[in-house]
């Protein structure tokens, strides 16, 4: 034991000061009495004239001594030392994964997690230094460097779990970097280790996992889609329920439109299985689907009976609806027949023709179409609304065509392309396609040789546009069954009926959100309540970027108008809202392909966020050793780090705080004694110490004093 | 002082004190007036002296008396009540001759009857400093409470003796007998007044023991608050008189209005005291004034003294007619 303040020893002079109060007599004021005679036993002192009196024995001094010593061993600090058990630079990860929120251990793995990175924190060698990384959907350093533990301790309770998937490989990286300031230093993570852990990380010190988490029974939504047939005539639900669970188990689905129930079955659910469900009878009409899992009534035979399901996240999902309205598309040029196939095999969809003599001499240039297609030719002038172009002959503001291109060689697309989704083109040959300098507003879906493109999207001036570089019969494009999959894709995308506008956007991604012409921004109402508004980004492509999605459930997205121009929709901004957000250019790290959302319409619009994360679904929990060997071995013989503290003062502080009130107790011990008796005169016939008129009442008491 | 002791103020008893009290101040006092005018709603009105003259002190036992009165004496004298026969020897007034026995039995007998006399009824007033002190004043209501047992011995033809205690000696007030001097003993009580300085209880019981000629009830009005306080009821005991204590106590001693660090001083001899008063110091004083009353009652008893302990807030009225017969110090 040592004190680290030694110091305040000097508050010991405090006791002889205490004492020398309690000899010093107290001046009195005086009260005549008939006679002293009674009171000659109960007296303190007889008069004197000496200003000192002799000590006597009292529970107070006693008290109000202990008092001062124990304050004074609060001052001086006493440790007890004992040998580390960390280095002296330490980096702990906590993982903050959706998986983290499931309630098998008290009161929730993260609530564990936090109690066991602060226990750790106990083998920290006096002086050390500890980094503490939240591995939510993003890494973030909540402490960097600190070296006092009741500051990493708060650091370590502000962490909060998140909704997504957790980025340990992030995180890792990142205590890499920090573990890398340091010789010596180690990394500790604290995690379930459910799901799958990075492989593509390496860390150049030793890690260390402390697991937590007990069991892995979990049931979850995997996945809740809405589609509508091409007819329009019926409305599918998909839903995909998983068991991560060992044993077999029955849950309730209930499906839920627009907040009201309209089915639910019970499922049995196998081991370590997906029980998928569609259900057809989707109310027409409904925006919003919800699905939701629960503990059925009763368990078939041969189940075991109160299996618990430990992560509630994933036990609801939502879906948006697609809107059905029916779109018109006109074709301006031939319209071969591969493409009038195509595109007549769209759901919703009519279908019209005109020449581009026509379209120039004003035939059907006042109709409200969705869409035009430019098939081969040039529109002059270019319709104000979406367009797909098929091999522009000349220069235009969709393009400048420099050439022509013979058999050129198809390039790799990006795999996260929404328009190639599902979509294969490694079989594709063209023929002859024109060569088109990419413009500022588009990017590359299918690249051609040397940075020509053969397909190439954006939205340009507030109006989505498709090019595709060659014509169909130049191309053994429709003769493949990706084209009809392209065209839904393309078509999807320009008219906002992309299959991925029913698709669920991951929790923390973020999102493009197109803001209508008329409209300065957006105000966006998440599902707690809670409204944001952003505006369009400066870049001038009309659409605005949201990030904040980490709450699980609907987002609903409301133009705001314009000044001057009225709506249907036109409101004053909700002056309780926070501050337009403006768009921002750069997402952050965490930015990948931005999510497409059903937006272009002027109205109401939804989007739903869902935790559709198999690996966070999967919580059993694991030893970690898949993240101790993304580290180095940690030598034989460590280096000794030094010796940790535990220091005392905390407990003597209670003590301390005990014996002040047991102090204050005596000291005011006729008060509470008084509020008694009071209470007891308050109810009848309780009443005490009353004397009659003769006056011969009396008590037996205590005959010490204060 | 205006004997009018049914104000419940001794305050306001206090203001009216003078060295000489009037017959037109006893009268107002007979009247329930007090000297500032006010109407004493209480006491020593019509009313309660009609009262006071159905009660009379008890006596336990005959005493001889002096003077012919209601009481029974040891003597045999000229009543109406037969106690005895006995032979008659020359001298004897012949009146007193049973003539039915002499023709009879042929002998000479005398009828004897029982003698009624006066008592002397003694009243001693403890007028000790500590005696004027409390609330309402002990002195002030030893005062009223000795007015109306003397008026019931006035009452009942008794003498009246009159004592007053105060430091080693006792002034006898000059005995009164007869309805008549009510006014005279009421304006003699009204003098009465407190006397500095210490007073030794003992010496003062013991001198006034030596002035007593005649037995008969003695009422001993005092706070007793003395160390031999047992010795001073001894020696009042010691005349054969029949004694009772009126042992008066104020509230404020019964239960001391005091609280905190103290320094409380002796109203008698000055002496200081330092004491800190809290619940756990008053239970103590509690119980050791239940402890001293237990005792003085236990040495009243032993010496077949009646013990009567009362608050000075006592009412006359109620000690008259409550707390007096109810330990059968005075009847109806």
């Amino acid at each position: 034991m040592s004190l680290l303040a030694p110091l305040a020893l000097v508050g010991l002079a405090a006791i002889p000061v205490i004492v020398a109060l309690y000899m010093l007599r107290m001046r009195r004021p005086e009260r005549t009495v008939s006679s002293t005679w009674l009171w000659t036993e109960l007296v303190r002192d007889v008069e004197a004239n000496a200003p000192w009196q002799r000590l006597r024995r009292s529970l107070l001094l006693l008290l109000q001594l202990l008092c001062a010593l124990l304050l004074v061993a609060v001052l001086v600090r006493p440790v007890l030392e004992r040998p580390a058990t960390l280095a002296h630079d330490l980096v702990l990860v906590v993982d903050a994964s959706a998986s983290m929120s499931a309630t098998d251990v008290p009161l929730d793995r993260l609530d564990a997690a936090r109690r066991a990175a602060i226990q750790v924190l106990d083998g920290l060698p006096a002086g050390g230094r500890v980094s503490i990384i939240e591995a939510g959907d993003t890494a973030r350093v909540v402490a960097n460097e600190v070296t006092d533990p009741a500051r990493a301790a708060r650091a370590i309770d502000s962490i909060r779990a998140s909704t997504g998937t957790g980025d340990m490989a992030e995180a890792l990286r990142l205590a890499d970097a920090l573990a890398a300031r340091a010789t010596g230093s180690e990394v500790i993570v604290v995690t379930d280790g459910a799901g799958i852990a990075p492989t593509d990380v390496r860390v150049r010190v030793p890690v260390r996992v402390v697991p937590v988490g007990r069991e892995r029974h979990n049931q979850a939504i995997a996945a809740l889609a809405v589609d509508i047939d091409p007819g329009g005539l019926r409305r599918q639900a998909f839903v995909s329920i998983a068991n991560q669970s060992d044993v077999v188990v029955t849950r309730r689905l209930q499906l839920l439109a627009d907040g009201v129930p309209f089915t639910a079955r019970d499922l049995r659910l196998p081991v370590m299985s997906r029980t998928d469900v569609v259900i057809d009878e989707v109310p027409r009409g409904a925006r919003i689907l919800e699905a939701r899992l629960s503990r059925a009534d009763a368990t078939a035979a041969g189940e075991t009976a109160d299996v618990p399901d430990h992560l509630a996240l994933d036990d609801a999902a939502w879906a948006v609806v697609p809107e059905d309205r029916t779109r018109q598309i006109l074709v301006i040029g031939p319209a071969g027949v591969f493409l009038r196939t195509a595109l007549s095999l769209l759901p919703d969809v009519e279908l019209y023709g005109v020449s581009a003599a026509e379209w120039t001499a004003g035939t059907a240039r006042d109709g409200d179409w969705d869409l035009v297609v430019l098939d081969g030719v040039i529109a002059d002038p270019l319709p104000a609304t979406p367009i797909l172009a098929i091999a522009p002959p000349t220069d235009s503001a969709l393009g400048d065509v420099l050439g022509a291109l013979t058999a050129p060689t198809i390039g790799e697309p990006a795999t996260d392309e929404p328009l190639l989704r599902d979509v294969d083109l490694t079989r594709l040959h063209v023929a002859r396609a024109q060569r088109i300098e990419l413009p500022s507003w588009a990017r590359v879906v299918l690249p051609g040789p040397t940075d020509v493109p053969l397909i190439y999207s954006g939205v340009r001036d507030g109006l989505p546009t498709t090019v595709l570089a060659f014509a169909l019969e130049q191309s053994d494009l429709p003769l493949q069954v990706a084209w009809p999959i392209l065209a839904a894709n393309i078509t999807g995308e320009l008219l906002g009926r992309d299959p991925s506008a029913s698709q669920p956007v991951r929790p923390g991604a973020v999102v493009q959100l197109p803001v209508p012409p008329d409209a300065s921004g957006l105000r966006i109402t998440l599902p707690d309540g809670t409204v944001r508004e952003v505006e369009p980004g400066v870049a001038g492509d009309g659409l605005a970027t949201f990030v904040e999605t980490r709450q699980l459930g609907v987002y609903r997205v409301e133009p705001i108008p314009k000044p001057g121009v009225d709506g249907p929709d036109a409101r004053p901004s909700d002056p309780g809202a926070s501050s337009p957000t403006p768009a921002s250019a750069s997402p952050g790290p965490a930015a990948t392909t931005p999510a497409a959302v059903d937006l272009r319409a002027s109205g109401t619009r939804w989007f739903a966020v869902d935790l559709f994360e198999p690996t966070e679904a999967a919580i059993t929990p694991s030893d970690g050793s898949a993240l101790v060997a993304l580290g180095t071995p940690a030598p034989e013989a460590p280096a000794t780090a030094g010796v940790a503290r535990d220091e005392w003062w905390p407990l003597l502080l209670l003590v301390l705080l005990g014996v002040l009130t047991v102090e204050w107790l005596v000291y005011e011990r006729d008060g509470a004694r008084r509020i008694r008796d009071r209470l007891r005169a308050l109810v009848p016939g309780r009443a005490t110490g009353a004397s009659g008129p003769s006056g011969t009442a009396g008590s037996g008491g205590r005959s010490g004093t204060r | 002082m205006s004997l009018a002791p049914g104000s419940p103020d001794p305050a306001e008893a206090r203001t009216t004190t003078a060295p000489e009290v009037g017959a037109q101040a006893a009268q107002d006092a007979l009247a329930g007036r007090s000297a500032s005018g006010a109407i004493d709603p209480v006491v020593f009105d019509e009313a309660f002296l009609r009262q006071l003259e159905r009660l009379h002190l008890v006596l336990r036992r005959s005493v001889r008396g002096g003077l012919v009165g209601t009481r029974r004496s040891v003597q045999h004298g000229q009543s109406v009540e037969f106690t005895d026969y006995r032979d008659y020897v020359p001298g004897d007034d012949l009146r007193a001759l049973d003539w039915n026995v002499v023709a009879r039995l042929e002998r000479l007998f005398v009828k004897l009857f029982v003698e009624e006399q006066d008592v002397t009824i003694h009243v001693l007033i403890d007028a000790s400093a500590s005696m004027d002190s409390g609330s309402p004043d002990k002195l002030w209501f030893a005062r009223r409470a000795a007015a109306a047992i003397a008026t019931v011995g006035l009452a009942s033809y008794d003498r009246v003796s009159v004592g007053v205690l105060a430091g080693r000696s006792a002034r006898r007030l000059p005995p009164m007998r007869g309805s008549a001097r009510v006014m005279h003993l009421l304006r003699e009580l009204s003098r009465v007044g407190p006397r500095d300085g210490a007073t030794d209880l003992v010496a003062a019981c013991r001198a006034y023991a030596a002035q007593i000629t005649q037995r008969g009830p003695l009422v001993l009005i005092s706070d007793l608050l003395d160390a031999q306080a047992e010795r001073a009821i001894g020696e009042l005991a010691a005349t054969r008189c029949e004694v009772s204590v009126l042992h008066v106590l104020s509230p404020d001693e019964l239960e001391p209005p005091l609280e905190g660090d103290l320094r409380l001083v002796d109203r008698e001899t000055g002496q200081r005291v330092d004491v800190t008063v809290d619940l756990a110091t008053l239970d103590a004083y509690r119980a050791r004034l239940a402890g001293w009353q237990a005792m003085l009652g236990d040495a009243c008893t032993k010496r077949r003294a009646a013990y009567v302990p009362v608050s000075s807030a006592l009412p006359v009225a109620d000690l008259m007619f409550a707390e007096l017969r109810r330990r059968n110090v005075v009847g109806a």
